[in-house]
């Protein structure tokens, strides 16, 4: 740890340290982090959720390893600090810190914050005026540059008079490039205006305030207009993730993080085309790591961190083109090393299942299933067609296989749901407990896990209204009615978060005063049910004079400019139309992994191609 | 020819520095994975989801040093104590060191079976009043049959005697102008546990010193030990070929 470094706020900060819960969440200083070299162009990375939450996330590690690999830069890591420590921090006159130099934020050059979800978006502004910045990007005429990246980035409007930068798509190269932008402007001592301008033009960085947004008006956008030399269209950067193997030296944490384990990437994108999955559009193509690569990072990882768990992770990791190689070749690492394996996000299908039961240790106790609706009518819509069959034969191995638990992901209010598909969640529920039943075999215990659909940015479901929450609050009450069982436990997702998440997700820039009021109204970690007061947010949108019906409860007009248009994810309009089309039709998609494409325009737009690393379905 | 006897790793830790912030919890979560990354070969219990055998010793209140903490893992294979120290020392961070490794036997008590003193030093900020009230306290306190203590705990709180937990109690030689340390050898582990705060509270009770400066005082942990009689015997000593020495008069851990 470097407590020399100029600024150095730690002995400041340790006096506080016995007064607040889990000290250690301030201390930095654990196994890999980095002993940074002060010095050049610094990089402050933040996530905006607290440490045991954000010491998770890959990807602010990926980056932080790619800036102190650079020579002249470094970066470190910011955290949300608790709202203990905030309120002693706040009282002691302490801005906001980084962990490995505890250096105030205000003092760096770049101040990177993800944006994982919505939810955040409160403890984002709370990072920026605990750094001792002015919020909003027009107000800051010196301090770090402050800029955003994550999913939020799908549709970062609501925030954009707080960033002055956010970047689109996979971060590696563009945080470099920007971290060589600004080097730059501090050897030649450019204006902040020219470096904001400069670093505009790099590819996937888009600059909120040099687009003009006009409003008709019914509130409606009339048009986005880039200001002179910006490009009309912001794209997004794609990395080949066989280049780019991070990270190499994971921190371990002192406590116990929320995934508390090694997380190895199988590959990024998915096209699988689920038809409300924010995630699977916006990062196409998809891109395979060599399964050599793979094997030899879970080896050299595990040894590194001393983890007991490895995940090998994707949006779908079933789909990895070597699956059934790698996952035994990591098996056996495993076996060697003591370690526990696991594979998230598996398809509710027999391959999943079969491939989970011989290998995946990691819930002996259970597997998790993602089936999403409760009939197969719905289920074509979404266009993720698991039959029931398939998922009587998935969770007959799970069960053989001896887990004792299975977990089931379903979600309500998708388009064209009747209640009669909200009833089958908890017939299809039964069925799968009575087929086991019928082997012979002891039904395991069903954790049923209900969330609110909410329409996002860049799928093919962005056109439609969110199901309101009187007729959310009916569905949840069927579901109740129908799953009563000692064996199953039902849980949902709070109807008043799904509002705000709703409201967020398809917002435009008229909700900057919203979020700023809901945040000085004292809004701190929203995505914790202990500390998300809805009355906030309604008290706030009437204070503003935001009409949330207009934003949650609209059906959009194919014709209508939407306010993320002018960010590209490489996604054809058309395409997305055509996939909305076949939704309410109840048509399937095909995989572009078969070989039939499906003219999502992403090849074309980002003049790429998928990388598979073996035969599609060899591994069946 | 009999199986060779199954072998026990004692390790002798610091946790100064940063690691003086972590609790038990997170501090017995670093020695494990430091363990495996270290490459011990470390003995496992447990089918699906393995779990290291290791012994700890009692539990350190966070915001306390210490020299002196104990681990026991258990050894699936030989590995010397020398190499053992290496590669752990290569292996922890943040204000935890190595201190002492010895192979044993695993017929003795682990750790956490077999620590019941615990001996602390208290060193007071200069505005903690002066010597003599300290002094007063401390012979106050020795001299008291009773000495009675409200213990909040999140759940409950109780009223209970911490004088038969308080083994010795003196104030260190020091010059005028030195700032007031005390020693003290209080039950830890088996037999219950007295936390040095509580005692250093009833002491600058009677000395007349305000929390907001006893409340600064750092506090070290020195040694662990097994009484035997009126003898601390430390645990690194046990088990082994010697004879078990005594630290009676004066000498300190």
């Amino acid at each position: 740890m470097n407590r020399e470094a100029p600024g150095c706020l730690w002995e400041r900060i340790e006096p506080l340290l016995l007064l607040v819960e889990r000290p250690s969440r301030y201390i930095g200083g654990e196994w890999n982090a980095p002993e940074v070299k002060t010095g050049g162009t610094s990089v402050a990375l933040a996530y905006p959720d607290v440490y045991e939450i954000g010491i998770s996330n890959t990807g602010l590690a990926i980056l932080q390893e790619v800036v102190n690999e650079m020579d002249g830069a470094f970066a470190e890591r910011v955290y949300s600090p608790w709202v203990d420590m905030e309120s002693e921090m706040r009282s002691a006159g302490i801005p906001l810190f980084t962990l490995e130099t505890h250096s105030p934020v205000k003092d760096f050059d770049i101040f990177g914050i993800s944006m994982p979800h919505e939810l955040t978006y409160t403890n984002i502004l709370n990072l920026i005026d605990l750094a001792g910045l002015p919020l909003r990007s027009g107000d800051r005429s010196e301090g770090p540059l402050v800029v955003g990246g994550g999913c939020g980035c799908a549709n970062p409007e609501p925030l954009a008079e707080f960033f002055d930068l956010f970047v689109l798509g996979d971060g590696e190269e563009a945080l470099r490039a920007l971290v060589e932008v600004v080097t730059r402007a501090k050897t030649e001592r450019w204006e902040r205006e020219r470096m904001l301008q400069e670093a505009s033009l790099l590819t996937g960085v888009y600059r909120p305030l040099a687009y003009d947004v006009d409003y008709d008006a019914d509130g409606i956008i009339k048009a986005v207009t880039p200001a002179a030399g910006v490009p009309e269209k912001v794209r997004k950067n794609v990395v080949d993730i066989d280049r780019w193997l991070y990270p190499r030296r994971p921190v371990v944490s002192f406590c116990e993080a929320v995934h508390d384990r090694l997380n190895v990437e199988l590959f990024r994108g998915c096209t699988r085309g689920c038809r409300f999955c924010q995630a699977g559009m916006i990062s196409r193509p998809v891109r395979e790591r060599s399964a050599g690569e793979v094997v030899k990072l879970v080896d050299e990882l595990a040894g590194r961190t001393g983890h007991e768990d490895v995940s090998l992770c994707s949006l779908s990791s079933t789909d990895y083109t070597r699956i059934v190689e790698v996952a035994r070749r990591v098996a056996e690492i495993c076996a060697h090393r003591r370690m526990i394996m696991s594979l998230p996000s598996l398809r509710m299908d027999g391959m999943a299942a079969d491939i989970a039961a011989r290998l995946d240790r990691g819930g002996r106790g259970g597997l998790t299933f993602a089936p999403e609706a409760g009939t197969e009518r719905l289920r074509r819509v979404i266009n993720k067609p698991i039959t029931d069959a398939d998922m009587v034969d998935a969770v007959l191995r799970a069960v053989r296989s001896g887990r004792r638990r299975v977990k089931l992901y379903f979600m309500i209010g998708l388009p064209t749901e009747t209640d009669e598909d909200v009833e089958e969640i908890g017939r299809l529920v039964f069925r799968l407990r009575d087929a086991v039943r019928s082997e012979g075999l002891a039904p395991p215990s069903f954790n049923v896990s209900v969330s609110t659909f909410v329409p996002k940015p860049h799928t093919p479901f962005q056109w439609f209204a969110q199901e309101p929450m009187e007729s959310v609050r009916r569905k949840q009450g069927i579901l109740k009615t129908e799953l009563r069982a000692r064996s199953v436990n039902l849980s949902w997702h709070d109807r008043e978060m799904s509002e705000v998440e709703g409201l967020l997700a398809r917002g435009d820039r008229r909700l900057a005063g919203v979020v700023e009021r809901v945040w000085a109204l004292g809004a701190r970690f929203d995505s914790w049910s202990e500390h998300f007061d809805y009355s906030r947010w309604t008290e706030a949108w009437l204070a503003e004079g935001i009409d949330p019906e207009h934003y949650i409860r609209r059906g959009r007009d194919a014709a209508e400019v939407l306010p993320w248009d002018h960010l590209d994810f490489g996604l054809d309009k058309g395409f997305l139309l055509e996939e909305r089309r076949r939704a309410l039709e109840g048509e399937c998609s095909p995989d572009c992994r078969d070989g039939v494409c499906v003219e999502c325009g992403v090849c074309d737009a980002l003049d790429t191609r998928p990388a598979l690393k073996g035969p599609w379905g060899a591994s069946e | 020819m009999t199986a060779p006897e199954e072998l026990r790793l004692r390790v002798q830790l610091t946790k100064k520095g940063p690691a003086r912030y972590l609790s038990h919890s997170e501090f017995s979560r670093a020695i494990m994975f430091a363990a495996r990354r270290a490459g011990l070969p470390l003995e496992y219990a447990g089918q699906f989801r393995a779990r290291m055998k290791l012994s700890l010793s009692p539990p350190l209140p966070i915001g306390v040093t210490s020299e002196c903490e104990l681990v026991d893992f258990q050894l699936a294979g030989y590995l010397s104590p020398v190499d053992a120290q290496q590669a752990l020392n290569e292996a922890f961070c943040g204000g935890i060191e190595v201190v002492f490794c010895r192979l044993m036997g695993s017929g003795e008590r682990p750790v956490g079976k077999l620590i019941d003193t615990a001996t602390y030093r208290a060193t007071f900020p200069e505005e903690a009043g002066a010597r003599e009230e300290w002094e007063r306290a401390v012979a106050e306190f020795l001299a008291m049959e009773v000495v009675e203590f409200e213990r909040v705990q999140p759940r409950r709180t109780r009223t209970l005697d911490l004088r038969p937990g308080v083994h010795s109690l003196e104030l260190e030689d020091g010059a005028g102008d030195s700032p007031v340390r005390i020693h003290m050898a209080l039950d830890d582990g088996t037999r219950g546990t007295i936390k040095p705060w509580e005692v250093i509270e009833v002491l600058a009770r009677m000395a007349g010193v305000p929390r907001e400066t006893w409340e600064r005082a750092l506090v070290n942990r020195l040694g662990l030990f097994a009484r035997r009689g009126d003898r601390l015997v430390s645990p690194m000593e046990l088990g082994s070929r010697k004879p078990a020495v005594s630290h009676r008069g004066g000498k300190r851990y």
